[in-house]
């Protein structure tokens, strides 16, 4: 039955982009009043398919690639809804519900083949950790996309251009709060995630689990995102180097996620 | 009923004559009922904002003169009036009313406030009774028009004076104007005209530096606002969100290494400066830095222009718009006309079957109520069945608008048409027949 559901919300969610970009980017006001209902409706089918197929498949545990890439997607749009209702704008969902249309589309084309077969995914703390650093993924990317969006404005209002194709770009302001914002939850997320996940680490390999790339690569990860809430917060970093901190810890990200490949720790494999 | 519409606006009339026009709000029921007594009017409106004053009125036989009626109303010599005023009749009136509407004919076109005024002039003449059928129709096709041009095009989207455009920037730089801070140096009218703009629009408080001290304090007192001695002006700009400068200094008042200053004890939080001067007091290598926003008179004026051309280019969707509701606003106005041929048609045919009975009357004597009851039926069925496809037609040709096919079918089966056949008939005059022949028969 789940993947009933989540087939309509990845429909929804192609939906809701459509009307997104003719709302963000076509100004029209017959799309702005479909984009919203839209993409709540998307969302809560969505939240009911990966309950139904949490419970039924690991009691609570996303831990095939289908229902991570599932849980992540329904972070993301939740990240947008929340900005959405909160500053008033829909011009992320030009991003934000594409990426979730594409991140639902192959885990609704049919039931994951791949999943991770150890006893050890069925510790409790795992849920927590999976999902807290899911959720900095999610405002990770949220961060980026506001930096990058506030340079784009901070630039059409230097050169003096009239708004033209960029008319959407919310205020400076709005993009920086979002920024800021995203970036402080990602950090508690993320460290509620690695401080989890330590303690899976610790109870099933022990000491040696610091050994492990994968492990390793997140705690540089977590020490780059304190520096760069340190800066941001002190120097008032905006614009272009608030682009250039935010893109260096998600291609960090990147490659604590590929890190995976390489990880003795993290492959939950049958022993 | 007939539509006329005479006027005058910013485009045929100077301001002098406007003025001695205009019509202020507290007076406007009364000009209003003058109209409608006028002789001939059967339903009136008037429009009058600053740049027009427009009489609209529907009459049926002889047309109103209402330049005399201005001339009576507002003693305005009408060899002088005449040469400025408009009169559009029928569907030249339908159309000028939308483009008002619409803002297509304002000064600025794409300005909101006309919309507004239009209902506010609706309301009242409606309150007093000179809204009937028609002018109800014809109004509410124009707000019709004028919301679907504002929905469906940008037409008034984008800012086209100075005040509005620094505005506008603001808010794209801090979202909300609220609890902004703005200073105002020198005091020309520009920027306080700027000022004025912003804080009408949110902005939180004013501060004002000028080299005459006391006219900063006079401008103060105006606004509400603080005063910053000239002298402490480099220490204190950076407690301005929005800083708008307009001195006659012949050097720049504030170089780079200031606004440097001004970012750093800012912690970075952006800065809008509106250089409004010439020469300019600002160095415009200060737009280099990151976080400030330096826009001279001559950006934001290129700004209003480019914005300007862009109204202009939504203007042309925005006659396409009004094209296609005049062409439905005309359609429905004729499908309305020919409801009275549809009666006339039904009513001929309706005429022709009773002159038929009767003529039938000696031969139907003998049958019995039921076999009456049956001819009477059959005898509606296919006058129902024939009338059926002209009147068809006679819907779809109203609704395409198509006058030639009207008159086609009018004559063709109209009652002028078939009157020869008909004997004349008082209406109901064969229920009567029938009832008298089941009479007998009982």
């Amino acid at each position: 039955m789940f993947l009933l559901w989540l087939r309509i919300a990845a429909i929804l969610y192609g939906l809701a982009s459509l009307a997104a970009f003719g709302a963000v980017l076509g100004n029209i006001p017959r799309w702005k009043r479909l984009c919203m209902p839209l993409a709540l409706s998307a969302w809560c089918v969505h939240a009911v398919s990966a309950v139904e197929m949490l419970v039924l498949a690991h009691h609570w545990m996303p831990v095939g690639m289908h229902e991570v890439q599932s849980i992540l997607a329904l972070l993301i749009a939740s990240v947008f809804l929340i900005i959405a209702l909160r500053y008033r704008t829909l011009s992320f969902g030009i991003f934000a519900l594409p990426l979730a249309f594409l991140l639902v589309v192959v885990p609704a084309l049919g039931p994951d083949q791949h999943t991770f077969s150890s006893p050890v995914i069925r510790s409790g703390w795992l849920l927590l950790h999976i999902t807290a650093l899911l959720a900095a993924y999610a405002a990770l990317i949220f961060s980026l996309l506001a930096s990058s969006l506030y340079l784009m404005q901070e630039k059409r209002l230097k050169n003096k251009r009239s708004p033209g194709f960029l008319n959407w770009l919310p205020p400076l302001d709005t993009m920086d709060q979002i920024a800021q914002k995203t970036l402080v939850l990602g950090f508690h997320c993320m460290t509620v995630g690695l401080f989890a996940g330590s303690i899976i680490a610790q109870e099933s390999v022990g000491p040696s689990y610091f050994a492990d790339p994968k492990i390793w690569l997140s705690f540089v990860m977590w020490g780059l995102y304190v520096v760069m809430l340190f800066v941001r917060r002190n120097a008032g970093l905006r614009g272009r180097r608030a682009v250039y901190l935010s893109s260096a810890v998600f291609v960090l990200m990147l490659c604590v996620w590929a890190a995976n490949l390489f990880s003795s720790v993290h492959r939950f494999s049958a022993p | 009923m007939k539509i006329l519409l005479t006027g005058l606006n910013h485009k045929t009339a100077p301001v002098e004559l406007r003025e001695r026009l205009a019509i202020a709000p507290e007076s406007l029921a009364e000009e209003i009922r003058a109209l409608l007594s006028h002789p001939g009017v059967r339903e009136g409106l008037i429009l009058s904002t600053c740049n027009r004053v427009e009489l609209l009125v529907c009459y049926e036989e002889n047309e109103p003169e209402l330049a005399g009626h201005l001339n009576e109303r507002f003693a305005v010599d009408t060899q002088s009036l005449r040469p400025h005023l408009y009169h559009h009749r029928e569907a030249e009136a339908v159309r000028h009313l939308f483009r008002v509407a619409s803002s297509l004919d304002s000064m600025v076109v794409g300005e909101p406030q006309i919309l507004g005024q239009v209902k506010e002039s609706y309301t009242v003449a409606r309150s007093v009774g000179a809204v009937g059928g028609n002018l109800e129709r014809l109004l509410q096709g124009a707000f019709a028009a004028a919301k679907k041009v504002r929905t469906e095009t940008q037409i008034g989207s984008s800012s086209v004076s100075i005040a509005s455009v620094a505005v506008d920037l603001a808010r794209k730089i801090f979202g909300s104007l609220e609890g902004k801070r703005v200073l105002l140096v020198g005091a020309g009218k520009m920027s306080e005209l700027a000022a004025r703009h912003l804080m009408q629009q949110g902005a939180g408080s004013l501060l004002i530096s000028n080299r005459t001290y006391e006219r900063a304090v006079q401008l103060a007192r105006k606004f509400e606002g603080h005063v910053i001695r000239f002298d402490d002006l480099h220490a204190r700009a950076d407690e301005a969100d929005i800083l708008i400068t307009s001195t006659g200094s012949s050097e720049f008042i504030f170089r780079t290494p200031h606004a440097q200053q001004f970012l750093h004890r800012r912690r970075n939080r952006p800065m809008f400066i509106i250089d409004i001067a010439v020469p300019r007091d600002v160095d415009p290598e200060v737009n280099r830095l990151d976080g400030i926003f330096l826009y001279d008179i001559d950006d934001l004026q290129s700004v209003a222009v480019s914005n300007l051309s862009d109204r202009t280019r939504e203007a042309q969707k925005a006659e396409a718009i009004l094209e296609q509701e005049l062409a439905r606003y005309q359609r429905r106005a004729e499908s309305l006309d020919v409801v009275p041929v549809l009666v006339d048609l039904q009513t001929a045919a309706e005429d022709l079957r009773q002159a038929e009975l009767r003529r039938a009357h000696s031969r139907l004597q003998s049958l019995t109520p039921a076999q009456l009851e049956a001819v009477e039926a059959v005898t509606k069925g296919l006058m129902n069945k024939f009338l059926h496809q002209p009147l068809r037609a006679l819907k779809s040709a109203a609704q395409h608008g198509d006058m030639a096919a009207i008159d086609a079918i009018r004559t063709a089966f109209g009652p002028n048409g078939n009157k020869a056949a008909a004997d004349p008939v008082e209406p109901g005059s064969s229920e009567k027949k029938l009832t008298t022949i089941r009479e007998r028969q009982d």
